[in-house]
């Protein structure tokens, strides 16, 4: 909201010499945070940011009202004549309940004059501008100064009396705008005897407009039920000063006195002449008493506050007060409609008081703290270690386009049930089920981007969705290896990855990240995207970390250990996981510490079909040291069940 | 020694001796030059002895003289040369064994974590010490738990299609715009009464947890929106707590996460969960108070909004207000990092460029 500094100061003289930053500053300690200054007019504006719930501070005196209650200080008296109620020009009948509770007009014959020059700059501030017509000029800075919207009719095009009432279905207005809008029961509408005039605290009606030629005006100044408002505001996506004020809560007793303000700047600047004044209904009463006690205000805030001090902030605030044991009752005025619960009451205290007062504590530990979550601390320990083995984090949106059901076919769920209803675009209409097409995508844009190796996973639930059944989220881990193998290392040559080199590498980080071997075994797709490898899985397929701090102590020899080497010539399609198992078995009761494969050599120079692989067997007893013959028999024995696979001692 | 009287081979060899001296870059080459200038067979020296031989008796004495004057002159040169060459050797010697921690390692650069996860677990480690534990709840959330639960009014803008994300055919379920609903399930577990007639809160005696996670709200993307964000939301419950302790808990969690030099402003604000509200603002980080683009000339960049457990949310979990007491605060994790680091596009966060994960990510 815009605040025009000399207007803020007539209307609260206490500030008058506060210089703007202070003034900033205090306004942020109402609540009222500055978001820009603007310096290049004569008087410098502020762009104030007003929570939604204060309707009431929605213009320059309700802001000066918050700032004299927290400065102690009186807003300007207001100097108008108190209209006298007089006769009925036409009737006004409230037809909409407690939509339209009140409705006071006034009709006056428009004399010469027009808007005055700092009115003119003040609307201009504003946004609004002048539009030299001293009906539509006045009610405009009425609604930026006071906070009350009002309209002007030119009182000769109403026919008859005023209505307020709902629409009838397929009724029409044209408003100010040049808009012909459909109406619907919901509408609340002014109303003269032929049709629609206005919709009802949002805009007037085209028909009925103060232009030149007006000669009389028939005042509206009028309370509207928030809820109402807002509801057609939204409906019709016309969101006006006037909307924003009603829909957000005007002050019901204030509408009176702003039709009498209204008729005289057009006495003052007009020279306009009252023909009569008048109203209908009754405006809606401030909300109830609530009861505030002192021992909640002081533990809100923090610190005993002075009973005197909270009392007298309230009554500044315009509540009334009275007597309670142990603290007060306390009724919020006319125009604080968001005041009610006990907690609202102490907000204003505290308000006023300043947060800058309350002291800083650590609230007491007086419960056990819980332990962090097993499947939070399995993603953060998952995270680094996969970052420590060279994989950089990515963080993609979610959304993607419907093709990922040709491009996932694996996706056995129904895409439609996870699809959007107002997506951003068809690109960002689904919620994604696979984490491997954002992933493909930020792989291909790196590698595009001159990146020659990429390494990169993603944790973030995956969503999948089945008719009858509630949505499911799924934590999984994606993962994307692409470009040149060791082509970010520079020391060493950058080379193409050859499929059983990245199988191999996949398999290696499977199994450093926990992937039970019998889940590795039953991986059935490894989807290679253009020049790589990836995979996702959910990460319930990733052991938990057992339960103790360190795993349960595993004796060691300290005897030496005793190393074979069988270098084998092994058929292409022998599989290393069938020999080792074969030569684990052979071995079965002899210390045999561990074996495995420590080179792979294929080559032209051996047989066609054959391969040689290098096994490390390496023996040592808990108890002794081990001799050299009885290592060589077993070494005999593992070679043998080689020989049995068909796998001979390379020459 | 005149040069006419030199053999001619020999006084070219002579005349180019300095250049062929420098052009020795190592021993090895100059030990070859020794041999073909000074060495005992068929160098140069050698060449004029033979003709000092061959010369007559008189003159032998003088000449004798010459060649070796001129053989000395060799040799001093070569042996002067061999110094710096050894010089030179010793120094590369020492250079190639010196430590230089500039050259690349011989492996890829580490991976990194996403900066916004290394803010979000910051967050969470900052919190531990004073009790708090992890909460989460889903994307996909109910009308009941995103809004209802939180007092925010049916009429609320926020719950408009043009704000939220709606599932198509789903009655309702919606992309959460906040990580607020986590408060809501949070509230409902610990105020459901058990089989002995007690909560989980009366059990306990409190409870305070953050709940950090992935956020939607129908922006489009731009430098500073994106259609889905972080937000990290804490709250309490207890019994008498108040304002000053949401106020003591947020300046140690804002001096933990930007040093203890951080300066932070408690103003009042409003949210409908709360009540009253507040809002935290830090010292613009770019221009340090004096207004510039980021904090729009204010000095102060929004930092986080918090506040009182409203009444209501507490009475709709089935807890009394009268009883309980807690607090509740919720920052968003982009503009956090974007201030920080003063990162100066938004997109470049969900971008992955390996260049920006890199820089901005780290192992911790």
């Amino acid at each position: 909201m815009l605040i025009e500094i000399n207007a803020l100061r007539e209307e609260l003289p206490a500030v008058a010499g506060m210089p703007v930053g202070r003034l900033c500053e205090q306004l942020a300690g109402l609540g009222f945070p500055v978001d820009g200054v603007d310096v290049s007019g004569p008087s410098p504006v502020l762009e104030v940011d007003v929570t939604a719930n204060r309707g009431d501070a929605q213009s320059h005196r309700g802001l000066a009202r918050d700032l004299a209650a927290k400065l102690g200080a009186d807003l300007s008296p207001l100097t108008h004549l108190v209209l006298t109620e007089g006769k009925a020009l036409v009737p006004v009948r409230l037809e909409a309940g407690t939509a339209c509770p009140f409705y006071s007009t006034a009709v006056l014959e428009l004399g010469a004059g027009t808007t005055p020059g700092p009115v003119r700059a003040f609307l201009a501030a504003m946004g609004a501008g002048a539009k030299g017509l001293p009906a539509v000029d006045a009610s405009n800075e009425l609604l930026h100064r006071y906070g009350h919207p009002t309209h002007a009719f030119d009182a000769d095009l109403v026919q008859g009396g005023i209505t307020v009432r709902y629409a009838r279905e397929g009724e029409t207005l044209v408003t100010l705008d040049g808009v012909e809008r459909k109406l619907t029961g919901q509408d609340l509408l002014i109303a003269d005897d032929v049709g629609p005039i206005g919709l009802a605290g949002l805009m007037g009606g085209d028909s009925t407009k103060v232009s030149a030629a007006t000669r009389r005006v028939l005042l509206e100044s009028a309370w509207f039920e928030p809820r109402a408002v807002r509801a057609m505001a939204h409906r019709h996506g016309l969101h006006t000063d006037a909307s924003q004020r009603f829909g957000r809560g005007a002050d019901p007793a204030f509408a009176r006195v702003a039709r009498d303000l209204l008729a005289q700047r057009l006495h003052d600047w007009a020279g306009a002449r009252l023909v009569s004044a008048w109203a209908a209904g009754t405006p809606p009463e401030a909300g109830p008493a609530a009861p505030l006690t002192w021992a909640m205000l002081d533990r809100v805030a923090g610190l005993p506050v002075d009973h005197w001090e909270a009392s007298s902030f309230l009554r500044r605030l315009g509540c009334s007060l009275g007597e309670l044991p142990g603290g007060l009752s306390v009724r919020p005025p006319s125009w604080r409609h968001d005041l009610a619960l006990p907690d609202d009451f102490a907000e204003e205290v505290l308000r006023l008081k300043g947060y800058e007062a309350i002291p800083a504590a650590l609230p007491p530990l007086d419960s056990a703290p819980v332990p962090l979550a097993p499947e939070y601390l399995k993603r953060r320990k998952l995270a680094l270690r996969l970052a420590n083995l060279g994989f950089l984090q990515t963080v993609t949106l979610g959304f993607v386009d419907p093709a990922e059901r040709q491009e996932a076919p694996w996706l056995d769920d129904q895409q439609d049930l996870r699809t959007l209803r107002n997506p951003l675009g068809e690109d960002y209409s689904v919620m994604r089920g696979t984490l491997l097409r954002d992933l493909g995508r930020v792989a291909r844009m790196n590698l595009e981007r001159g990146a020659r190796e990429v390494r990169l996973f993603e944790i973030a639930p995956v969503f999948r969705a089945l008719p009858g059944q509630s949505m499911t989220e799924t934590w999984t881990l994606g993962l994307v290896w692409a470009g040149e193998a060791g082509g970010e290392d520079p020391l060493s040559p950058a080379r193409a990855m050859a499929e059983p080199e990245g199988q191999s590498f996949l398999v290696g980080i499977l199994k450093a990240i926990g992937v039970p071997e019998a889940a590795i075994r039953a991986f059935d797709h490894w989807p290679m995207a253009s020049g790589g490898w990836q995979f996702e899985l959910p990460l319930a397929a990733i052991a938990d970390e057992p339960e103790r701090i360190i795993p349960r102590f595993a004796p060691f020899s300290r005897f030496p250990v005793v190393e074979r080497d069988l270098s084998l010539l092994v058929d292409l399609d022998q599989s290393y996981g069938g020999l080792r198992d074969a030569l684990a078995a052979a071995l079965a009761g002899t210390p045999l510490l561990d074996l495995r494969c420590v080179d792979v050599f294929r080559h032209k120079s051996l047989a066609e079909g054959r391969q040689a692989w290098l096994i490390r067997l390496r023996f040592q007893a808990m108890d002794r040291t081990l001799t050299g013959e009885e290592v060589d028999g077993w070494t005999n024995i593992a070679l043998a069940a080689a020989n049995a696979l068909g796998c001979a001692l390379r020459g | 020694m005149e040069p006419s009287l030199l053999p001619p081979e020999v006084a070219d060899a002579h005349r180019e001796f300095p250049a062929a001296l420098a052009a020795c870059r190592d021993l090895d080459a100059l030990m070859r030059l020794k041999g073909t200038y000074v060495g005992r067979e068929g160098s140069h020296a050698a060449r004029l002895m033979e003709q000092l031989k061959a010369a007559p008796k008189e003159a032998k004495r003088e000449l004798g003289a010459a060649i070796n004057a001129l053989k000395n002159q060799w040799e001093e040169a070569i042996k002067a040369r061999g110094g710096e060459l050894e010089q030179a050797r010793a120094r590369s010697t020492a250079l190639a064994k010196a430590w230089d921690p500039d050259l690349p390692p011989p492996q890829p650069p580490p991976g990194a974590l996403h900066p916004l996860t290394r803010l979000m677990d910051r967050m969470v480690d900052v919190f531990r010490p004073l009790g708090y534990h992890v909460e989460e709840g889903p994307e996909a959330e109910t009308e009941a738990h995103n809004f209802d639960g939180l007092n925010i009014p049916q009429d609320h803008p926020a719950r408009g299609s043009a704000d939220t994300f709606y599932f198509k055919d789903q009655d309702g379920l919606l992309l959460r715009t906040h990580t607020s609903p986590v408060q809501v399930r949070v509230l409902r577990r610990i105020g459901a009464r058990g089989a002995d007639g007690l909560s989980e809160l009366e059990r306990t005696g409190g409870i305070r947890f953050l709940a950090p996670g992935r956020v939607y709200r129908k922006d489009e993307i731009d430098p500073t929106h994106s259609p889905m964000f972080h937000q990290v939301e804490g709250m309490i419950v207890g019994k008498g707590i108040g304002m000053h302790h949401l106020k003591g808990t947020l300046a140690y969690a804002m001096k933990a996460l930007f040093g203890p030099a951080a300066e932070v402003r408690f103003r009042p604000s409003y949210f409908p969960f709360v009540e009253p509200g507040a809002e935290m603002d830090v010292r613009c980080p770019l221009c340090g108070g004096t207004g510039c683009r980021v904090c729009k000339g204010s000095g102060w960049v929004e930092l986080l909004g918090a506040g009182l457990l409203h009444p209501n949310i507490l009475t709709m979990a089935g807890i009394d207000p009268d009883v309980w007491s807690g607090f509740a605060f919720g920052m968003g994790v982009e503009r956090t990092a974007m201030m920080v680091s003063q990162t100066p596009d938004l997109r470049l966060f969900f971008e992955n460029d390996q260049r920006f994960l890199r820089t901005m990510g780290g192992l911790d």
